[in-house]
C-alpha cells in the first residue's frame, strides 16, 4: 500500500486518507459564461504528469494539497493549504469578485 | 455506603454494559470502574496486558488561535508540536491535536478535578472554542508490556518505542475506527489512551480485547493501578 | 521399516526420528517422522506416485520437493489441493490422491486417455470464444473433470487474522545471501526482519553441494546461523511466504492462519532461483526429479530418491549432485552433460574417479517407463547434434532416478510485481532484473550471482546499500560481480511422439506451444493465454522460460526480444481466509441502543449505525408499522435521531459561511429559530439537508443526514480551506444523542421533564430553538415538523442518552407514550410530503425537481452550486418529483419502479407505502414535466410488469394546512 506523507501526521497508510480532487481555479461564478462553469464543474484535465490535488487526512479532518506525478504514482510534495489560500476570499454581485485561488 | 451502579447516575459511560458485575465508583457523576466481576484486579495484570474504562473521567478540548494561550494562564503545559502530549504535574494529559487544538484529559488521581478547574475559567474573547470531547469520544486505557503488538493487530502505524515514544499522539484509524492513541504511563504502567467515537465503543472494546487475547489481556478496573 | 531406509545423520535436518508417526494415504498405512513433509514421507517408504496429472492423469511424484510445483497436489480431509511436499505429515492424518477415476494407481481415465481427446491446446480459448454457446456444451463436463480436490461443505471457519510488522530492513529469503545481508544490516543497528519459507534457515545451505568436499555449506551456515539467532536486531519468520510486493515495500507474509502486513523501508530479496528442468519425452514420470529435489530429499529428509541414478545437467551443479548422491550410497550410473565438458575439470576427475560414466555433449532424448508409467526405469542417451538435435540411436541405461539440472531462473516474481523489468541475454543465458523502485534491492542467485563466496558478498553489498540509504552508515557498497555460468541455452529436446512436457501443471508438451505460434500467437503473453501455459498452480516458475525459448525459436526471434510472461500476486496460491481474516466491520450505536432492545426493537443498519425499524416481531412489520405511525398521530411517540449529523458553527464568520454552504439566506436568521437548510454541489444537486438553529450571534448548530454528515462535514472543512473564513467548524455528531418526541401529548410528556422552559405554543413555537433542562440534563430543543405532528426534537450530551430515553418513558406512562422506529417515521414523514435526501433524490435531483424553489435564496451572491442550479433552472425542465395515490387494494410499487411515459421511462418510484391516515396507497416519484399536473394519472410498472395508473396529488397527503405541527 502506498504511503502518503501527511503534512500534520507525518508519513501514513493511503488507507487513512481522503482523494478531494484536483486543486483548480473557480473562475468568477457571476462573470463567467455558462461554458466556463461548466468545464469548471465538469471537465477534469487528468494529465499524465504532475497533479496538485486535495488530500483529506480522515482521522484528524486535515485538509492539505498533494502534488502526485500520476505516471510514476509518485507523490512529490505535500503542504498545507495556506500556502496557496493565504487571503479570505469574498464573494459579492459585483463583477470584480475575486477569484478562488487565484 | 451504597454501592454505585451505571444506572444509578444519569452520565454513563458508552461502555458500561461490557463491564457488568464490576464494581464501580462515582466520578464526576458517572460510574468508573474500580474492580471487574472476574479476573486480576490487580497491578501484574495491568503490567502485562490489560483494558480500562476511563470513559468518565472528565476532559475538554479547545480549538481555536487563543486556546494555546487560555491553557497556558492556567499554567498547563503546553507541547511543542502538534500529535505531542505533555503531562501536567497532578497528573492531566495536554494533548496537541494541531497547531491549535488542545485536549486536556483529567488525571485518574483527583478525578479529574484539574478539568473542571479549567472548564471554570473564561474563554479568552476571541478564538477559542471549546470541544465536546467528554461526549464525542470515549476514552479507554490499554496497558502492558505488549502495547506495540496487540496495536499492530488492528492498525497500521508504527507504535514500537522507537517510533513512537512516550508523549506521542497518532491520530489514525484502529480497526477501522478513527482514533487518537496517546502514548503514556498510568501510574507507571505502560499505557495508550485511545479515544474513539463514542458511538463505535462498544465495537472497539471487543476488538481491542479480540486483539489482546493472544497476550493474555483482560479488563480490569482502576483499582488495579493504585 | 522406513526407518531402515533413511540416510544416517546428519542427512535428515528436518525430521526428528525420535518422533515416529503414521498417517493414512489412499487407504494404506505409512510411517514417517516428526517434521517429514507428506511428500517425504511417503518418499521414505518408497512411495513415488502422488497424483494423476490435470489432462492425460499421467502418474506424476516430486518434481522440486520444495512446494513449487503441482506434481505433489493432494487431498487432506478437510482440504483439496494441498502441497504435499510442504505439508506436515500428522499423526493420524488421513490423505488422499485427487483427479483420479478408480484409484490412483490404477486410473482409468488414464488408461482411456478420453478426456485429453476433447482438449487440444486452445481449448478454453477456443469454446469461451466461439461458437456462441460452446462454453454451455462443455461447461457440465469441464466442471466435472476440471475441479481437483473435494470440498468439505460443513466445514467451520477458523480464527485467521493479520498484524502489521514494522521493520527498517525486511530481507525475504535466508539463503547465503540473506542471511549474510540480515546480519550486515543489523550489525550497523537496523531492526531486521528475514523472511524464509522453509522451516530451517539456510536456503541453499541446507541442501546444496558447493564444493567437491561437501564441507563449505555446512560450515558457512553454522557460521552464519550462529550470529542471526543470537542477535536482537533480526526477526525471524520461518514456514512464512512473502507473497507479493506491494507499494513502498508493503509485503503480504503469511504464517500459519496470519497474515503479517509487513512494511518495511528497505526491502532485500533474496529469493534465490528455481532450478529448470529438461524437455524431454517421459520427463514427467515419477522418479525424475531436479537434481535439487534429490538433494533435498537426502539432506533435509534423509530419505534415498533412488537406489540407480543418473543425471542429466547442463551445467557443473550436476556434479556436484552426483558427488552427493555418492556419498550417501547411491550408485550413479552416469552423469550426462548436454555440454561439452564441464567447467571444473577437478570436478570431472573426482566424479570419474568415483566410476561413474560421463557423457560430454548428450542428453537424455527419452525417459523409458515401467509399466503403467508408473516410474523411470531406465534412460535412452543420444549425442547432441544441433540445437534441440540427438543422434539417430543412443545407449540405454537403467536408472531409478534421473536428476536434471538444466539450470537456473531467478525467483523474479516479488520484483516483477514491483515494476522490475527481467532481461535474458540470449548468449550467456543469463538473466539480470533491472528498474527496481528504490528501497528495493536484489541479492544472490536472483541477481545472477552464483559462487558462494560472491553471493555472501552480494548480501552485504545489497545491505549496504540499504544501510547507506537508512543513514545508519556511510560505508560505500562495493560490487560484486560474477562470471560463473549456470545455464544451458537449449535444454529442448523434442520427440515426434511427445509428451515432453514443457509444463507439468498443464500437461503442455513442446508441440503444444510450438502449434500456438503456428496459430499466430507470437506474442508470450497470447501464448500463454491461447495454451493456458503457466497457469497452473506453479505459475510457471518451470515453464516460463522453455516456453520463451519456443516461442522466440519459432518465430525468429530472441528471448530478448519475446521477453518472458510476468507474475501478478499472489506469489503462490493463498487462501482466502488469509485474506478476510478478522476483517474489521465497525458499528455504531447510539446511547439508547441497548433500550432498543431491550423494548424489542427490529434493528436495521442505517450506514454503520443501527437503528429500530420497529418495534416487535419482524414478521408483524406492516401491521407495526401502521399501528406505531396511528399512535404518533393520535397520542405521542419518541423516536431515537442520535444518528442525526449535528455540525457545529462558531465564529464572527458563521454566519457568513452558512450562507455560502446552504442555498437559504442564514445572515438574518434569528437566534433562537431554526431553518430548514438545504445543501447542493458544485453540480447544483441537492445532496444533503437539514435544520440550522442559531443558538448565538455567532453561533450555528445545524443537523445533516445521517448518512450524509461526514460528506457535508468534510465540504465545509475543504471549503474553509480555501476561503479562510474565521469560523470553527466541528462535527458533533456522536456528542449529541437526540429523540423527537412527537405527537398531540408530546407537549405535556415534555412539561413534566422541561420545568424550566416555557413550552407554551406562544413562548416556544413552532420552528423555534430553546436550551433547557430536561429530566436535569442540560437540553437542546428544536420544534420540528418532519412528521407532521406537535413536536420536539431534544439533543443531549451523548453520556446523558440513555438517562433521558429513561426519564421520557417514565414520564410518558400516563400518556402512553411508544417508540417508534426508523420505518414508521418514513411513513409519517411520507404523509407529509417531506423528501429524504438520498431516498428521494438521485445524482441529478436539483432543488427545481423537489420544489425546493423556497428554500433557495436568489438574492445572495453566491453558495455552492448557486451558478449550476442558475443554468439549470434557466433550461426547459424535464422531470420532477410529485405525490401520487393509487387505491389500498392495488398492487403496491416498490422503489425504483419505473414511471412509463409512452414507451418510454420518464421516472422512478422513490418512496411509497400505504398510509391508513390516507386509507390509500401514497408515494414519491419522478414524472415528466408533461405528467406531473395535479389530477394527472401516470402509469408504473411494478412486480411482474403489471402496471397501475397513479393519480398525482398535492403535497402534503396528510393535513395539508399543516396545522398539527404547529399547535
Amino acid at each position: 500500500m502506498k504511503i502518503m506523507p501527511c503534512p500534520l501526521n507525518g508519513p501514513r497508510n493511503i488507507s487513512e486518507f481522503v482523494h478531494g480532487g484536483e486543486v483548480r481555479d473557480m473562475p468568477n461564478p457571476t462573470t463567467c459564461t455558462d461554458r466556463e462553469w461548466a468545464e469548471y464543474v465538469f471537465y477534469s484535465d487528468n494529465q499524465a504528469g504532475i497533479v496538485t490535488e486535495w488530500w483529506l487526512h480522515a482521522a484528524s479532518g486535515y485538509w492539505f494539497i498533494a502534488e502526485r506525478h500520476t505516471v510514476t504514482d509518485e507523490i512529490i510534495r505535500t503542504y498545507d493549504p495556506s500556502e496557496i489560500f493565504n487571503q479570505r476570499v469574498e464573494f459579492s454581485d459585483e463583477t470584480t469578485a475575486k477569484e478562488v485561488g487565484a | 455506603m451504597s454501592a454505585t451502579s451505571p444506572e444509578s447516575l444519569s452520565k454513563r459511560s458508552f461502555v458500561y454494559r461490557q463491564l457488568a458485575g464490576a464494581s464501580f465508583r462515582d466520578i464526576a457523576g458517572g460510574a468508573m470502574a474500580t474492580g471487574v466481576a472476574e479476573g486480576n484486579n490487580n497491578r501484574s495484570q495491568a503490567e502485562q496486558s490489560a483494558l480500562l474504562d476511563l470513559s468518565v473521567l472528565p476532559r475538554t478540548g479547545f480549538r481555536g488561535l487563543t486556546a494555546a494561550a487560555h491553557l497556558q494562564a492556567a499554567g498547563l503545559p503546553i507541547p511543542a508540536r502538534p500529535n505531542q502530549a505533555s503531562v501536567t504535574g497532578s497528573g492531566e494529559l495536554v494533548l496537541r491535536l494541531s497547531q491549535k487544538e488542545f485536549w486536556l484529559l483529567g488525571a485518574l488521581s483527583d478525578s479529574g478535578a484539574g478539568v473542571d478547574a479549567l472548564n471554570q475559567r473564561g474563554l479568552p474573547a476571541a478564538d477559542c472554542y471549546s470541544l465536546y470531547c467528554q461526549d464525542s469520544h470515549a476514552w479507554l486505557a490499554l496497558t502492558g508490556a505488549h502495547l506495540p503488538a496487540t496495536l499492530a493487530k488492528v492498525c497500521g502505524v508504527d507504535l514500537r518505542e522507537a517510533s513512537f515514544p512516550l508523549g506521542s499522539i497518532a491520530q489514525t484509524s484502529v480497526a477501522r475506527v478513527n482514533v487518537v492513541i496517546v502514548h503514556h504511563q498510568l501510574a507507571g504502567v505502560p499505557c495508550f489512551s485511545i479515544l474513539c467515537d463514542s458511538a463505535a465503543a462498544e465495537y472497539l472494546w471487543e476488538s481491542l480485547l479480540d486483539a489482546m487475547g493472544e497476550f493474555g489481556g483482560e479488563v480490569i478496573g482502576s483499582n488495579a493501578l493504585l | 521399516m522406513s526407518s531402515m531406509t533413511r540416510l544416517k545423520a546428519p542427512m535428515g535436518l528436518l525430521i526428528d526420528r525420535d518422533q515416529p508417526l503414521s498417517f493414512s494415504f489412499d487407504g494404506k498405512q505409512y510411517q514417517g517422522f516428526e517434521g517429514d513433509s507428506i511428500a517425504s514421507a511417503l518418499a521414505g517408504n518408497e512411495r513415488w506416485l502422488l497424483s494423476r496429472s490435470f489432462k492425460y492423469h499421467r502418474p506424476r511424484g516430486p518434481l522440486t520437493m520444495a512446494g513449487q510445483d503441482a506434481n505433489t497436489l493432494i487431498q487432506l480431509d478437510k482440504e483439496p489441493n494441498v502441497l504435499a511436499d510442504r505439508e506436515l505429515a500428522v499423526a493420524g492424518a488421513q490423505v488422499q490422491g485427487q483427479n483420479y477415476n478408480g484409484s490412483l494407481d490404477n486410473d482409468r481415465d488414464a488408461v482411456l486417455g478420453h478426456f485429453s481427446r476433447f482438449m487440444p491446446v486452445g481449448f478454453y480459448y477456443r469454446c469461451f470464444f466461439k461458437p456462441l454457446g460452446a462454453w454451455h456444451r462443455w461447461e457440465g463436463m469441464i466442471r466435472k473433470k476440471a475441479g481437483l480436490g473435494v470440498l468439505d461443505l460443513d466445514f467451520k471457519p477458523e480464527y485467521y487474522d493479520k498484524a502489521y510488522l514494522f521493520h527498517d530492513v525486511v530481507v525475504v529469503g535466508s539463503g547465503p545471501a540473506g542471511l549474510s545481508a540480515a546480519l550486515k544490516a543489523a550489525e550497523a543497528g537496523a531492526s531486521v526482519l528475514l523472511v524464509e519459507e522453509q522451516p530451517i534457515l539456510g536456503g541453499s545451505l541446507t541442501y546444496n553441494r558447493f564444493d567437491l568436499d561437501g564441507k563449505q555449506a555446512d560450515a558457512l551456515r553454522a557460521d552464519l546461523l550462529a550470529r542471526v539467532e543470537q542477535h536482537a536486531n533480526i526477526e525471524v519468520l520461518t514456514r512464512a511466504t512473502c507473497n507479493a510486493w506491494f507499494a513502498d515495500n508493503y509485503l503480504p507474509v503469511i504464517q500459519g492462519k496470519r497474515m503479517y502486513k509487513v512494511r518495511a523501508k528497505e526491502c532485500i530479496v533474496a529469493s534465490g532461483s528455481f532450478e529448470q528442468h529438461v524437455v524431454f519425452r517421459n520427463n514427467d514420470l515419477p522418479g525424475v526429479m531436479m537434481s535439487s529435489a534429490a538433494t533435498r530429499l537426502m539432506k533435509h529428509y534423509a530419505v534415498k530418491p533412488g537406489n540407480q541414478a543418473v543425471v542429466l545437467t547442463g551445467n557443473d551443479d550436476g556434479y556436484l549432485s552426483a558427488l552427493e548422491l555418492l556419498d550417501q550410497g547411491i550408485t550413479v550410473a552416469a552423469v550426462v552433460d548436454m555440454r561439452d565438458g564441464p567447467d571444473s575439470e577437478a570436478l570431472a576427475a573426482s566424479v570419474l574417479a568415483r566410476g561413474v560414466q560421463i557423457f560430454n555433449g548428450h542428453t537424455v532424448y527419452e525417459a523409458i517407463p515401467t509399466k503403467g508409467n508408473k516410474h523411470v526405469k531406465a534412460v535412452d542417451i543420444r549425442q547432441i547434434t544441433g540445437q534441440g538435435k540427438v543422434a539417430d540411436s543412443g545407449e540405454t541405461i537403467s536408472c531409478d532416478l534421473l536428476c536434471m539440472s538444466a539450470g537456473y531462473m531467478p525467483v523474479y516474481q516479488l520484483l516483477c510485481q514491483a515494476g522490475g523489468q527481467l532481461r535474458y541475454d540470449d548468449s550467456a543465458a543469463e538473466f539480470s532484473l533491472s528498474k527496481l523502485p528504490e528501497h528495493l534491492r536484489i541479492a544472490g542467485s536472483v541477481n545472477g550471482i552464483h559462487t558462494l563466496e560472491a553471493v555472501v558478498a552480494d548480501g552485504e553489498r545489497a545491505a549496504a546499500e540499504a544501510l547507506l540509504a537508512l543513514e545508519l552508515s556511510t560505508e560505500q557498497p562495493q560490487a560484486v560481480s560474477c562470471e560463473r555460468r549456470v545455464n544451458f541455452d537449449w535444454p529442448i529436446f523434442s520427440h515426434p511422439k511427445g509428451k515432453d512436457f514443457v509444463d507439468f501443471d498443464e500437461d503442455l508438451q513442446a508441440k503444444d506451444i510450438v502449434n500456438a505460434t503456428r496459430l499466430g500467437y507470437r506474442d508470450v503473453q497470447l501464448v500463454k493465454r491461447f495454451s493456458t501455459v503457466g497457469m497452473g498452480p506453479s505459475q510457471g516458475r518451470h515453464s516460463a522460460l522453455p516456453t520463451a525459448r519456443l516461442v522466440a525459436n519459432s518465430t525468429d526471434r530472441t528471448v530478448t526480444e519475446t521477453g518472458v510472461t510476468t507474475a501478478r500476486p499472489p506469489f503462490s496460491p493463498e487462501k482466502l481466509a488469509h485474506v478476510a481474516g478478522r476483517i474489521f466491520d465497525p458499528y455504531r450505536r447510539t446511547a439508547m441502543h441497548h433500550r432498543h432492545l431491550e423494548m424489542g426493537a427490529k434493528m436495521m443498519p442505517a450506514g454503520n449505525w443501527q437503528r429500530p425499524a420497529f418495534y416487535g416481531n419482524p414478521d408483524d412489520r406492516d401491521a407495526l408499522m401502521q399501528a406505531e405511525a396511528e399512535h404518533v398521530r393520535n397520542k405521542v411517540g419518541v423516536i431515537d435521531v442520535s444518528t442525526l449529523g449535528g455540525i457545529e458553527l462558531r465564529g464572527p464568520d458563521s454566519a457568513e459561511f452558512m450562507n455560502r454552504i446552504f442555498t437559504f439566506a442564514f445572515l438574518k436568521q434569528p437566534v433562537g429559530r431554526t431553518r430548514y437548510a438545504v445543501l447542493t454541489n458544485e453540480h447544483g444537486v441537492v445532496i444533503d439537508d437539514g435544520v440550522s438553529c442559531r443558538l448565538a450571534d455567532e453561533h450555528f448548530y445545524v443537523t445533516a443526514t445521517t448518512s450524509g454528515v461526514e460528506r457535508v462535514y468534510r465540504e465545509m472543512m475543504k471549503w474553509n480551506a480555501q476561503w479562510r473564513l474565521d469560523v470553527d467548524i466541528t462535527n458533533v455528531t456522536s456528542a449529541f444523542a437526540a429523540v423527537n418526541l412527537a405527537g398531540p401529548d408530546a407537549r405535556k410528556v415534555l412539561e413534566k421533564l422541561a420545568t424550566d422552559v416555557d413550552l407554551s405554543p406562544e413562548g416556544f413555537p413552532y420552528l423555534a430553538y430553546r436550551e433547557g433542562s430536561v429530566a436535569g440534563i442540560p437540553s437542546r430543543l428544536l420544534r420540528v415538523g418532519f412528521v407532521g405532528e406537535l413536536g420536539y426534537e431534544i439533543h443531549v450530551p451523548a453520556r446523558f442518552g440513555e438517562a433521558l430515553w429513561d426519564a421520557l418513558q417514565e414520564a410518558g406512562k400516563e400518556f402512553d407514550l411508544r417508540p417508534f422506529g426508523v420505518e414508521t417515521q418514513r411513513l409519517l414523514r411520507l404523509e407529509k410530503g417531506h423528501v429524504i435526501v438520498s431516498q428521494d433524490t438521485d445524482g441529478m435531483s436539483h432543488p427545481g425537481e423537489l420544489s425546493l424553489e423556497w428554500a433557495v435564496s436568489r438574492k445572495k451572491p453566491f453558495f455552492v452550486g448557486r451558478r449550476s442550479v442558475d443554468i439549470v433552472m434557466a433550461q426547459p425542465q424535464t422531470r420532477k418529483l410529485v405525490g401520487f395515490t393509487l387505491p389500498a387494494d392495488t398492487k403496491k410499487p416498490e422503489e425504483g419502479h419505473l414511471v412509463l411515459q409512452g414507451e418510454d421511462i420518464s421516472g422512478n418510484v422513490t418512496s411509497c407505502e400505504y398510509s391508513s391516515a390516507v386509507g390509500s396507497i401514497i408515494g414519491l416519484a419522478y414524472v415528466g414535466i408533461q405528467q406531473a399536473e395535479v389530477g394527472s394519472q401516470f402509469p408504473i410498472r411494478v412486480d411482474g410488469g403489471d402496471i397501475v395508473n397513479a393519480t398525482v396529488v398535492d403535497l402534503p397527503f396528510f393535513d395539508p394546512d399543516n396545522q398539527r405541527q404547529a399547535l
